[in-house]
């Protein structure tokens, strides 16, 4: 497929090398060369100097030709126009970073798609969706569920009291029918596990199971459930706002900031939140002030990912049940969550998560995707003929980079084992490492 | 996500690789063994065991090596590309010291390394006498090399489209940045290769038509797009004094020394990157400036023949500036001028992204506006000047590294002449082999009528002209950075 990324900023840069591994067209076009200059000597992809939002820029990069025009500069207009442009110059589909929910409501998506917007990303509506799925489910590290929930994906940190530490996969699987453990995240890698490999403290595990099962793994990974109620977030950015404007009377939210006008102005952008307070909450006294030990939850979402994680340690030192930070480098996610840190927000993994959803489907409407620091997580559906259905799983003879976790057929949900004989309408939730996309692409076409 | 990184070069991967690659290059010594055959030729058995030689020994090498890791970074890159081309020298000088009309050690590694990196400087005194399988093999290294040994596996190969893969495109193909045409590393190596083929079946076709048989305008086809230089008769492109041949080949050497991606574009009725390239505009230039100069001084001389005026030196410019090599009959009547003007020619080649040699002119044009702006800020101190190539400004990292790289060039081509006029070489022949080995044109001031040439360099400065050679065509820092201890450890 080639694609045309607008823009080479973080989640540009990010887009462009997790999809030139995926062995897919990449030209990036962006009006600073310096920038550009890394990618181009990097990466197995193309790169074009010039404004994205202009006629030139666009004919320079044969816009045209596109089978996918991602728009991701920082600013939501130019994103507009330029997808508006592309999509009138012959771009097959046009895909815009937006900043502002009205582009995302499904009574304005006519009016967007007449301007040649086929499908928007909204990192911070997607951060303040995964913020209120952390707050509702504690214990949980990601949460990813298909069809209404008939399978959940669920990723879990082993804690040293847990039942299953030092068990072997395959005793586990013996044992324990209900769950199939889909990935396993150990130090800074991701394994597609096999039956000898051995459950570790410490590691992240993901288990593949349907709705019923779900609370029996709060009991086997050592977890115990609670309820959140009262939620602290340090720093008012987009995504506070978006966060607390999603919330329905299930949390109490309190914003604290830096910086007084932004606290002015507070009120106005999210009428909704409980208490605002101004004052550094890297500072731990000021947070002693506001009364950390009070609160169920802590969100750290400034602008820095180091003050983000050091603020949430503090939290976790004064007995907060349950931290979220938002952690933009990527280096500093597996750290983060190495120290514990409940769950980690990134705009740029949520991004590609939209992106790997629209390569998987061409309408996206059939599919979901969620991407992880180096594996993926996608839900497919078998269509007619594809070479998944040629044998059971077992004689598939599947790569060992991915691995098949569930499926759901006529609306119930199943796991997969080897013995499954995949059909064509199934929707099947599918693990690969980063890389793979494609041949899991190419297993369901 | 930070990986631990492998501080150790993973060697195994790289001669696994490098097994894939001599594969390929057995592949290619078998059409000279099959052409040999056709021409019931005693050098079809030698040609053939060489083919066969390499074959086992890049299957062995493939096939019995596990790396632990399969990954291919920055310095394996490097560390391969630079290898492929001593590598493919190695097996490439077997035929050569096989065949009917043997050759020393020495020599034979001299005419492979000379073959691959097309500089076309030949150790063999009778070509004609030479046979057909040899001489085609020596045409199809020079065509193999002219490309690109690397860009060639990068279009065959899928296992190498990765990053490292990445990072052999920027090793091996010449100039300050390289331009990709398509988006991805494969697909732009088989648009450059498939220029490339299509340019050389079109030049054997119209050399074919004329007064050259089948089998000599292939070789010649296979010299002049890779700007080689090495021919099937001794005397070169003049034995058939023909102008219709001369015409040919000084076109397609006049192509093989523009920028590929240029004629890629213009092949798919794509004008504007041709007509916005400032580097194209100097190269014609000073191709027609060069003639101009040689032109008034054959006219002082009083030859003021046709042929003489005009296909004559517009050859011998063009033979030399694209580092081709061949020569005319006349540039030994020319005396020192012929001589003296060749130096720059050669210095500065063509335009990069060629298949030609020497420093590239784009390197030129960044000195020169460099050199300008010194001197106008040296008058206007305030003055804010920037180096500007097509319309875009030169970041200053480039421009200080494109300046680094002609110190570097200078250094290395001078120091080639110390060492040879150490070895008792004279002194005008050991500069001036030395550059002509660096930029790899391959011609000796012999061609001029100037002392014993190719004669007088020692064995052991053979192989100080094959090392230039070789740094030459990587254009230095691939080569360079393999010296470094950092590369190594730590």
């Amino acid at each position: 497929m080639r694609i045309v990324i607008a823009g080479a900023g973080e989640v540009g840069s990010h887009l462009a090398k997790l999809l030139s591994n995926e062995e897919q067209d990449i030209l990036i076009i962006d009006e600073n060369p310096e920038r550009l200059f890394v990618l181009d000597s990097k990466y197995n992809l193309m790169t074009i100097t010039g404004n994205p939002a202009s006629i030139q820029g666009l004919k320079d990069v044969n816009v045209g030709r596109a089978d996918l025009f991602i728009a991701v500069t920082p600013h939501e207009d130019s994103n507009m126009l330029a997808c508006s442009l592309a999509k009138a110059m012959g771009a097959k589909r046009t895909v815009a970073r937006i900043e502002t929910y009205g582009f995302m409501e499904a009574a304005n998506r006519p009016l967007v798609r007449g301007m040649g917007v086929d499908h928007v990303i909204y990192p911070e509506y997607l951060a303040a969706q995964q913020i209120i799925t952390a707050l509702r489910r504690p214990w949980v590290r990601q949460w990813f569920e298909i069809l209404n929930g008939e399978i959940i994906v669920v990723g879990v940190r082993i804690g040293d009291n847990a039942k299953l530490c030092g068990m072997q996969l395959k005793d586990f699987a013996y044992t324990h029918h209900n769950f199939h453990v889909s990935a396993i995240k150990r130090g800074h890698e991701t394994l597609i596990p096999r039956g000898d490999d051995r459950i570790q403290a410490g590691d992240v595990l993901y288990f593949t199971t349907r709705r019923e099962h779900v609370e029996d793994l709060i009991e086997l990974t050592g977890k115990t459930e609670y309820r959140i109620r009262r939620v602290l977030v340090m720093g008012a950015s987009k995504i506070a706002v978006r966060t607390v404007a999603l919330n329905k009377g299930e949390f109490k939210f309190t914003i604290m900031d830096r910086d007084r006008e932004v606290c002015d102005r507070l009120p106005m952008r999210c009428p909704e939140v409980n208490d605002i307070y101004c004052g550094d909450a890297r500072d731990p006294d000021t947070l002693v002030d506001v009364g950390l030990d009070t609160y169920d939850a802590f969100i750290a979402l400034s602008d820095s990912s180091e003050a983000n994680i050091l603020a949430c340690l503090t939290a976790k030192e004064a007995d907060v049940k349950k931290t979220i930070a938002e952690v933009e480098d990527l280096q500093f996610i597996n750290q983060a969550e190495g120290l514990n840190i409940g769950t980690v927000i990134n705009k740029k993994l949520l991004a590609s998560s939209t992106i790997f959803q629209l390569l998987l489907d061409n309408d996206a409407s059939t599919s979901k995707c969620l991407a992880m620091t180096d594996a993926e997580v996608a839900e497919l559906e078998v269509k007619p003929d594809s070479k998944i259905t040629q044998a059971p799983v077992k004689d598939l003879r599947l790569s060992r980079d991915m691995t098949l976790a569930g499926l759901v057929r006529n609306g119930h949900g199943m796991l997969v084992t080897g013995n499954t004989h995949i059909q064509a309408g199934d929707h099947v939730v599918v693990f690969c490492l980063s890389g793979a996309l494609h041949k899991v692409e190419r297993l369901f076409s | 996500m930070i990986k631990k990184e492998h501080r150790q070069i993973n060697i195994t991967m790289v001669l696994k690789v490098m097994g894939w690659l001599l594969m390929i290059e057995s592949g290619f010594m078998a059409i000279p063994a099959v052409v040999s055959l056709c021409y019931y030729e005693r050098d079809c058995v030698p040609i053939f065991t060489s083919a066969l030689i390499t074959l086992i020994a890049g299957f062995a090498l493939n096939k019995g090596l596990h790396p632990a890791r399969t990954n291919m970074a920055k310095r394996e890159g490097f560390l391969l590309t630079a290898m492929v081309w001593v590598v493919f020298s190695v097996f490439g000088m077997l035929p050569f010291l096989f065949c009917s009309t043997p050759l020393p050690l020495t020599d034979a590694f001299y005419e492979a390394m000379g073959g691959f990196t097309t500089t076309g400087a030949t150790i063999f005194d009778d070509v004609e006498g030479l046979s057909h399988g040899i001489n085609l093999w020596r045409a199809l290294m020079q065509w193999l090399g002219g490309m690109g040994i690397i860009l060639f596996t990068l279009a065959v190969l899928p296992m190498l489209n990765s990053s490292g893969g990445m990072q052999m495109f920027n090793a091996e193909v010449t100039g300050i940045t390289h331009d990709k045409i398509r988006p991805r590393i494969s697909q732009t190596a088989k648009g450059l290769w498939g220029v490339y083929f299509s340019l050389t079946a079109l030049c054997a076709f119209l050399l074919w038509i004329g007064p050259m048989d089948l089998f000599e305008s292939i070789c010649h086809a296979f010299g002049t797009v890779s700007t080689g230089g090495f021919s099937t008769r001794a005397s070169g492109v003049c034995d058939w004094d023909s102008i219709y041949i001369y015409v040919i080949i000084g076109v397609f050497m006049l192509l093989g020394g523009v920028n590929f991606s240029l004629i890629y574009f213009a092949a798919h009725w794509r004008f504007g990157p041709l007509k916005r390239n400032a580097t194209l505009r100097s190269y014609l230039k000073i191709i027609l400036l060069m003639w101009v100069i040689y032109a008034v001084a054959i006219l002082i001389d009083g030859f003021a023949d046709l042929r003489n005026l005009t296909v004559y030196p517009l050859f011998q410019v063009l033979a030399t500036m694209t580092s081709t090599g061949y020569a005319i009959p006349d540039l030994k009547i020319w005396g020192p001028l012929g001589l003296a003007l060749m130096v720059p020619m050669m210095f500065f080649g063509a335009c990069a992204g060629s298949t030609s040699g020497g420093a590239k002119i784009d390197r030129l044009m960044v000195m020169v506006r460099y050199l300008r702006n010194s001197v106008k800020t040296a008058l206007q101190p305030n003055s804010v000047a920037v180096v500007k190539i097509d319309g875009r400004v030169l970041t200053p990292d480039l421009v200080s590294k494109t300046v680094a790289f002609l110190c570097l060039y200078v250094i290395v081509s001078a120091t080639g002449g110390v060492v040879l006029a150490a070895m008792g070489v004279p002194v005008l022949d050991s500069f001036f082999f030395a550059l002509s080995c660096t930029t790899n044109l391959g011609v000796g001031p012999d061609a001029a009528g100037v002392g014993p040439g190719l004669a007088a360099i020692p064995d052991c400065g053979k192989w100080v002209l094959c090392a230039l050679m070789l740094i030459g065509r990587l254009e230095i820092f691939t080569i360079l950075i393999l010296f470094t201890p950092s590369f190594w450890h730590k």
